[in-house]
């Protein structure tokens, strides 16, 4: 990795190894090294110490130990939201992978034209602000003038109009289609770079062999991409179990606290009900997965770059 | 043979047409609806293609709601962010790509952590920092706060970027008396710019895109940004869809034109540079 040992000339030697690459390679880093110090890992110690204190928005903090946590462990709601944001996760995450994977096999096929065009067009929802795919879909999933209603009774699945919103359900379903809608093409494109390393001469031969095309994708395709395919479903899913826009601007966590999850039951807790010290509470108690989630994540990608 | 070959073709064109539907349909469904007159928007049966096309929803987008300013601020703020953003990456990249200096592992994990920490947990704390600097409610809070999620972001893809440029050029030009100040500036960065130019998209992305710190962070009307403008233009369940829908195409379009621009670099984002396949 290192240019250590092509160059001859002690002069130059000096700029690659010893005491003065230390000190060349922290001036680099100290901007960004500070920054994130001051704006991530201070506002993170924070937010824990937070939690083991009764603040609200305006009065001053008091210790008050684990009695945030204990408050949301007797929480009905919290519970709930425990179990709404699994569902809501496992759900949005297995059909981005799936569909990712259908997109990127698709993309990567011989016989496709225009594959670079074809490439943008998929890849457009993860492009577009998160708000204007939000509001797309809202719309397109109104009662009043709806073309989702309308489409789906077109077709004969439904015979009245549905509120997409108004069951539990349903809201679920629909928070996970948008879900799903706008993060597929990141899957996707990521499996497709994955796919494009792909040695070609093992299909050939192994369809000299007589292995039909699925064979093919279990046997070659799926161990040379499972990499990829680990590493891009550990980052979607930290985003999908974080994720907030999409819930708060579609149903607010409703009905019924159907759709609440951590992050608008925080947001609730912290800004609407004003307990500061309860909403960080819950945050911390996503922490741990979210580390052991990164974890895995950066032993993954840093096994080539930390060489 | 021939038969398997024809099921092949249009199995695959069949999955794309598929494909394609259910992901440009929203989209056209947002551009019909912006020039979509009031009185089509709500028909029993939807108008596929508005019958008097209108541009009566830009006017009040503009007028009523005032989305200039909006784009104004989202773009001062973006703009700000990523020049700075990439000043900060670009160097501690070169570090983390170039030198060889004691904790680069750990800073490269620090970076890949700093990168996935989700906004949830750090809206809170960075809100009451934001408050206690006296800066909420203004631009600076978010020119303050966006750089946590676009530095770690754009190191990231930077350090792969910059790996990928045969270290040998560095050496010539240090052999030929350039110091390493001068070798990173002269000659990696002009290298680097398809990288630098990708990382500057992304980077004005995400902060063109971001709602959730915005809304936290922003309370006066005079420095909302782009997406607050929008989510306020339904009012408990009063929908002004047709502005809303004006209001996320001119949202848009700034995006697909810098995609448009750098169309051929926007590919699989973290994961290219990461991972060896």
């Amino acid at each position: 990795m290192f240019p250590i040992k092509l160059i001859a000339s002690k002069k130059t030697k000096s700029y690659f190894l010893g005491k003065n690459q230390n000190k060349f390679a922290y001036t680099l880093l100290a901007p960004t090294l500070i920054f994130l110090a001051l704006l991530m890992i201070y506002p993170l110690c924070w937010t824990v110490g937070m939690s083991f204190t009764d603040k609200r928005v305006g009065l001053d903090a008091t210790f008050n130990g684990l009695a945030n946590y204990i408050t949301l462990l007797k929480d009905p709601i919290f519970l709930k939201t425990i179990v709404n944001t699994l569902i809501y996760t496992a759900c949005a995450v297995v059909l981005k992978i799936v569909l990712g994977m259908v997109m990127a096999l698709v993309l990567n096929s011989k016989r496709l034209r225009a594959r670079s065009l074809m490439r943008s067009l998929l890849y457009l929802p993860w492009a577009l602000p998160t708000l204007v795919s939000i509001y797309a879909w809202k719309w397109m999933f109104s009662d009043v003038g709806g073309a989702i209603n309308f489409i789906l009774q077109k077709l004969g699945f439904i015979n009245q109009q549905i509120g997409w919103f108004s069951t539990v359900t349903l809201a679920m379903i629909s928070v996970v289609i948008v879900n799903v809608w706008r993060g597929t093409p990141f899957l996707g494109i990521s499996i497709l770079s994955g796919l494009q390393t792909v040695n070609q001469d093992m299909y050939e031969a192994a369809s000299i062999d007589g292995a039909n095309a699925w064979r093919q994708f279990w046997s070659i395709t799926l161990p040379q991409v499972k990499n990829v395919v680990l590493l891009a479903s550990i980052i979607t899913t930290i985003w999908t179990l974080n994720d907030f826009e999409i819930i708060w601007l579609l149903t607010r966590g409703g009905p019924d606290n159907g759709t609440q999850v951590f992050s608008t039951l925080s947001y609730t807790y912290g800004f609407l009900n004003r307990d500061l010290g309860l909403s960080v509470a819950i945050s911390v108690f996503t922490l741990p997965v979210l580390i052991f989630l990164v974890g895995i994540a950066a032993k993954k990608s840093m096994s080539d770059s930390a060489e | 043979m021939k038969t398997k070959k024809i099921i092949g073709y249009i199995g695959l064109y069949f999955l794309l047409a598929v494909m394609l539907l259910i992901t440009l349909f929203p989209i056209y469904w947002v551009l019909v609806t912006a020039i979509k007159p009031n009185a089509e928007m709500y028909n029993i049966i939807p108008n596929f293609w508005p019958e008097n096309p209108t541009f009566a929803h830009l006017s009040t987008l503009f007028g009523k709601y005032k989305f200039a300013a909006g784009i104004k601020n989202s773009l001062i703020v973006s703009i700000v962010v990523s020049a700075v953003t990439i000043v900060f990456s670009f160097l501690a990249a070169y570090a983390l790509a170039r030198l060889k200096f004691r904790g680069r592992g750990g800073v490269l994990r620090g970076i890949l952590y700093a990168y996935l920490v989700p906004k949830a947990v750090l809206f809170i704390p960075l809100y009451m920092m934001v408050s206690s600097l006296g800066i909420a409610n203004t631009l600076g809070s978010l020119i303050l706060i966006y750089p946590t999620f676009t530095i770690p972001y754009a190191t990231w893809m930077l350090v792969s970027y910059l790996k990928s440029i045969p270290v040998s050029l560095e050496e010539a030009a240090i052999i030929d008396g350039c110091n390493r100040w001068q070798s990173m500036l002269k000659i990696v960065l002009p290298l680097s710019m398809p990288g630098v130019v990708s990382t500057l998209i992304i980077s004005f992305t995400l902060c063109w895109n971001e709602y959730l710190y915005a809304m936290v962070m922003i309370h006066d009307k005079a420095a909302k940004t782009m997406p607050l403008l929008l989510s306020e233009m339904i009012v408990g369940d009063v929908f002004a869809w047709g502005p809303l829908m004006a209001g996320a195409a001119v949202a848009s379009i700034p995006i697909l034109i810098l995609y448009l621009f750098g169309s051929s670099k926007m590919v699989g984002g973290l994961t290219t540079g990461g991972v060896k396949g």
